[in-house]
C-alpha cells in the first residue's frame, strides 16, 4: 500500500469484507435472521409453533426446487421465464393423469420430470443451438406452456392419489416431507455445481462465453445442461405442487418464474451470469417464504406481499449488488 | 519429430473493407521460440485467431505437425497440443486460479472433481510461472493484470502442449516477471514445444527468438534465423517504404494559433504533463503504439476523459473539461470506435448527421424532417457521402460512409479543433483517400485538426508534423522528411539512439 492510498484504507477492509459476505450468499441471511428474530418477539404471533414452522417449510418446497433450477440458468449467464408454466403444466397432468388411480402414481411422476428435460431441452436447444436469446426464448415457452396447459383443461381438474396428498403432509419430527425433496435437490445442485466439470464450465460460460470456448469449453452441452436441470426441478416441483392442492389447476404456477428470479437476484447472483452463491439463492428462498409467512402472522393484509417484496428487491439491488463500474 | 510444428499455407483473410492477411506463409519448428514481429494492424492477431481456430482462412490452409489441417474451433486446436494465450485476457475474474488453471481440463473421477490431482497439476504450472506462493483459491480477479497474465500463461502450460502461442506478453509483463517468462519459454522449448512469441519489444528479440517473421500490410515480407536480422533491418521492414505521391505537401499553416494544450495530464495517468499548440490549418499527427497513450490524450482533449492537471485553451478561452464544455468551446472528437461511440447504428444517416444540434433543425420544439433532411444533403455533398437516402440506416451503409457520417455530425457543429482517433480503421482504400482529401480541405478551411492513427504512413503523409507517444508520455516530435517514418518508429518502440 502506497501512502497516498492509506486515507481511504480504514473504509476499505469493511467494503470489503461486506463485498465478501455479498459474494458468498451471506448477506440476505443477515435480512433473513433479523426477520426470524423480529418474529420471534413479537407478541402473540407463534411463529416457532410447530404446525407454524412446517407451513413455512412446506410452502418453501415448491418455490425452493424452481428458484434452484433458476440459479443454475442465471449462473450461465440466461434466464429462465418458462419455469411457472412448466410447473403449471406439470401439476395439472399430474392430477388429470393420475386421477385418483393409485397405480399410476410413480409413472406418472417419472413422466412428469422426463416431461420437465424435454421442455429444458427445447429450452437450451433454442438457446444454445439456434442461438437465440435465453429472454425472448423462454418468455415464448412461457405463453406456449401455458397455452398448452388451457388446453388440457381450461378449469380446475384431475385428482391425484391418497399417497401423494399424504406425502405432502407427512413429517420428519418437525420437518415436511416435501421439504427433505428441496433439501435432496439442493444437495444434488450444489454437487454438480462445486465438485463436477461441468460446474466448472457453467460459471466460466456465464462469466465470459468467448473466453470459456477459447479455453477448450464445449458451450453448448454446458448452456444444454443448465436448462435441462431447470425443467427437471420444474417437473419435481409440479408434482410437490400437485400433491399439496390434490386436484390441478392451469394457473397453479403462475408468477412462479418472477419469484423464482427475486429470490435469485436477492440471493446476490449475479443476473449477468457467472457469479453467485447457491447459499444466497436459498437465503432469497426463505426470505420469500418468510415475508409470506409474516404478513399472514401479523394480519396484515395478504395485498402487502407484493409491496414488501418490490422493496426488498430494490434494496437488494441496490445494496448487495456488486456494481459494475462505468 | 515433424519438420513444422505448426505453420501456415498461403493464408488469405479478408474483413469487410480491408485485407487482413494475403497469402501468408510461415513454419514454426519444434523446440524453436520464432517471433512474430509487424506494425499495429499488420495482421499478427488475426494470424493466430487463424492458427488456433478461431477464424477460419478465406484461401490458404494450416499446416499441424507437417500435415494440412482444418481448425473448426479452439478446441480442435487445443486437441492437437496448439495451446494460445491471447492478448486479451481470458481468465474468468470471477474464478479462482485453481479453477481458471485448469478451465477446460478438469481431471475426475466417476464424473466428480479430482481435487488431489486438480491441485497438484494447478501447483505444478503455477510453479513455473513463479506463482507458487500464490493461494489456489484466490478469486483471480483480485490479482494484477501481470499475475493474471501469468495465471493465463499456467494455463497453457498445464495442457501438454506442442506449440505454445504467446501474443504480446510483454504488453503486460515487465522487468523480473518478464525474465522469468523468458526463463520459461527457453525451457518450454529446449522440451522440443515450438513456441510463437509476438512482441513490440524489439530488445526481447535477440536473447529469446531463434527465427523470425516481419508482417507488414498483411504480407510476410521476410523471415529467417533471427541472427540474421538487426534492429535498425526489422524496423525498416515493419514500416517498409513510404509512398510520399500519395500525400502531396500540405500547404503550410498560415493562422495563429487556435488550440492550446498545456501540462496536460489524464485522470489516471502517472505520465510527465503533455503540451501542444496547433494553428489554425495547421494538422498535427499523433503516432505510437496501441496503448501508448494517444486515444487517451485526444479523449482528454474532448472533454470525454477527465485531468488531473493542466489546461486547454482555444481561441484563448480556457475549455470546461467535460464534453459538453469543450464542444461548446468549439472541439470536436470523432472516436476511435465508430459503431460504438461515433454513431447510433440504427438511426438513419440524416438523423446521425443531425444528432449533435438538434435545435438547428427544429422549429417549436419539433425536429423537421425537410431541414434534417436539407442538413444531410449538405454533408453528403461537402464529403461525398454515398447513401440511398436520408433515411437509409447507417448500419447497411459501408465502413467508409459510415465514417464520413461520423465526421459529418461534428461537423454541423462548426468546430474549430478537429480531433480525429483512427479515422481510416475498416475503410477500404478508395474511402481512405476521401477522408484523406476531406481532412486536408477541413484544415486548408481553417480548422486545426488533431489525428491519431496507428497507420504510420497515414499520419506521416497528412500531417504536418507528429507527436510520438510512448507509454503514456510524448517522447518526441517529428517534422515531414525522407527517414520521419523509420525515426517515429525508433522512438515508439523506444529503440531510439
Amino acid at each position: 500500500m502506497t501512502s497516498v492510498a492509506a486515507p481511504r484504507g480504514s473504509r476499505a477492509p469493511r467494503l470489503a469484507a461486506f463485498s465478501g459476505l455479498v459474494r458468498r450468499g451471506g448477506a440476505v441471511w443477515v435480512i433473513v435472521l433479523a426477520l426470524v428474530l423480529a418474529l420471534t418477539f413479537a407478541r402473540g404471533t407463534g411463529f416457532w409453533n410447530s404446525g407454524n414452522i412446517a407451513a413455512v417449510l412446506a410452502g418453501a418446497a415448491v418455490l425452493g426446487l424452481v428458484a434452484l433450477g433458476q440459479h443454475v440458468v442465471v449462473l450461465g449467464g440466461g434466464i429462465d421465464l418458462s419455469v411457472g408454466s412448466m410447473v403449471t403444466l406439470t401439476s395439472l397432468l399430474t392430477a388429470v393423469l393420475v386421477d385418483g388411480y393409485p397405480i399410476r402414481t410413480v409413472p406418472v411422476i417419472v413422466a412428469m420430470v422426463v416431461l420437465g428435460a424435454a421442455m429444458g431441452l427445447l429450452n437450451g436447444s433454442l438457446v444454445s443451438v439456434a442461438r437465440l436469446p435465453p429472454f425472448i426464448v423462454t418468455l415464448g415457452m412461457l405463453y406456449l406452456v401455458s397455452g398448452v396447459a388451457l388446453t388440457v383443461s381450461a378449469t380446475p381438474a384431475g385428482r391425484v392419489t391418497a399417497a401423494l396428498t399424504d406425502f405432502s403432509r407427512a413429517t420428519l419430527g418437525p420437518v415436511p416431507a416435501p421439504f427433505l425433496v428441496l433439501v435432496a435437490a439442493v444437495a444434488a445442485v450444489w454437487l454438480l455445481l462445486a465438485r463436477t466439470p461441468w460446474g466448472r464450465h457453467l460459471y466460466a460460460v456465464g462469466g465470459d462465453q468467448h473466453a470459456a470456448r477459447a479455453a477448450g469449453v464445449r458451450v453448448r452441452p454446458v448452456l444444454l445442461g443448465a436448462y435441462v436441470t431447470s425443467g427437471v426441478l420444474a417437473g419435481l416441483a409440479g408434482v410437490l405442487l400437485a400433491a399439496r392442492s390434490a386436484i390441478g389447476s392451469p394457473t397453479a404456477g403462475s408468477g412462479l418464474e418472477l419469484s423464482a428470479i427475486t429470490a435469485v437476484v436477492i440471493g446476490g447472483t449475479s443476473l449477468l451470469g457467472g457469479r453467485g452463491s447457491l447459499l444466497g439463492t436459498v437465503g432469497g428462498v426463505a426470505l420469500l417464504a418468510l415475508i409470506t409467512n409474516a404478513i399472514t402472522l401479523l394480519q396484515l393484509p395478504s395485498t402487502w406481499t407484493d409491496l414488501v417484496r418490490g422493496l426488498i428487491i430494490i434494496a437488494a439491488v441496490a445494496v448487495f449488488v456488486v456494481r459494475r463500474p462505468r | 519429430m515433424p519438420e513444422t510444428a505448426l505453420g501456415a499455407r498461403g493464408v488469405t483473410k479478408s474483413f469487410p473493407g480491408v485485407r487482413a492477411l494475403d497469402d501468408v506463409t510461415l513454419a514454426c519448428a519444434p523446440g524453436r521460440v520464432h517471433a512474430l514481429l509487424g506494425e499495429n494492424g499488420a495482421g499478427k492477431s488475426t494470424l493466430v485467431r487463424i492458427l488456433t481456430g478461431d477464424e477460419s482462412p478465406d484461401a490458404g490452409t494450416v499446416v499441424v505437425a507437417d500435415r494440412e489441417t482444418r481448425l473448426g474451433a479452439p478446441r480442435e486446436a487445443l486437441g492437437l497440443g496448439i495451446v494460445p494465450v491471447y492478448q486479451e485476457l481470458t481468465v474468468l475474474p470471477e474464478m479462482s486460479v485453481l479453477d481458471n488453471v485448469l478451465l477446460g481440463q478438469e481431471r475426475s473421477r466417476r464424473g466428480l472433481l479430482d481435487r488431489g490431482a486438480q491441485r497438484e497439476l494447478a501447483r505444478a504450472a503455477l510453479a513455473r510461472v513463479s506463482l507458487e506462493d500464490l493461494p489456489l483459491g484466490t478469486r483471480t480477479g483480485e490479482l494484477s493484470l501481470a499475475n493474471q497474465q501469468l495465471v493465463e500463461i499456467a494455463r497453457a502450460i498445464a495442457r501438454r502442449s506442442s506449440v505454445l502461442i504467446l501474443d504480446e506478453p510483454s504488453a503486460v509483463l515487465s522487468g523480473d516477471k518478464l525474465q522469468a517468462l523468458h526463463d520459461v519459454v527457453r525451457a518450454i522449448a529446449a522440451e522440443g514445444t515450438a513456441v510463437v512469441y509476438i512482441t513490440h519489444l524489439l530488445e526481447e528479440v535477440p536473447a529469446l527468438a531463434d527465427d523470425l517473421t516481419v508482417l507488414r500490410d498483411g504480407k510476410v515480407v521476410s523471415s529467417g534465423p533471427a541472427t540474421d536480422y538487426t534492429t535498425d533491418r526489422i524496423v525498416r521492414e515493419m514500416v517498409g517504404r513510404q509512398v510520399d505521391q500519395v500525400f502531396p505537401d500540405p500547404a503550410p499553416p498560415a493562422g495563429e494559433v487556435v488550440l492550446r494544450v498545456s501540462d496536460l495530464v489524464p485522470v489516471g495517468s502517472s505520465a510527465p504533463p503533455a503540451h501542444l499548440e496547433v494553428r489554425a490549418g495547421e494538422i498535427v499527427g499523433l503516432a505510437g503504439l496501441v496503448g501508448a497513450g494517444r486515444s487517451r490524450f485526444l479523449r482528454t482533449l474532448a472533454g470525454a476523459r477527465g485531468r488531473s492537471q493542466g489546461g486547454v485553451d482555444v481561441g484563448g478561452r480556457r475549455v470546461r473539461g467535460s464534453l459538453t464544455g469543450a464542444i461548446a468551446a468549439g472541439v470536436a472528437l470523432v472516436p476511435e470506435e465508430r459503431k460504438r461511440d461515433g454513431l447510433v447504428l440504427d438511426l438513419t444517416a440524416a438523423q446521425n448527421i443531425t444528432l449533435t444540434d438538434l435545435r438547428q433543425v427544429s422549429s417549436a420544439g419539433l425536429v423537421r424532417t425537410a431541414r434534417e433532411n436539407a442538413a444531410f444533403d449538405e454533408e453528403r455533398e461537402r464529403l461525398g457521402i454515398k447513401a440511398s437516402g436520408p433515411g437509409q440506416p447507417t448500419r447497411q451503409l459501408s465502413g467508409g460512409n459510415q465514417q464520413k457520417i461520423a465526421i459529418a455530425k461534428w461537423l454541423r457543429v462548426s468546430p474549430r479543433v478537429l480531433l480525429l482517433d483512427e479515422p481510416t480503421r475498416g475503410v477500404d482504400i478508395g474511402a481512405k483517400s476521401e477522408i484523406y482529401r476531406i481532412v486536408r480541405e477541413l484544415a486548408a478551411s481553417g480548422m486545426a485538426i488533431v489525428i491519431a492513427s496507428s497507420e504510420l504512413a497515414e499520419v506521416i503523409g497528412l500531417a504536418h508534423r507528429v507527436l510520438v507517444f510512448r507509454d503514456g508520455a510524448v517522447v518526441g516530435e517529428v517534422h515531414r522528411d525522407p527517414d520521419s517514418a523509420e525515426r517515429i518508429m525508433h522512438l515508439a518502440l523506444g529503440t531510439a539512439s
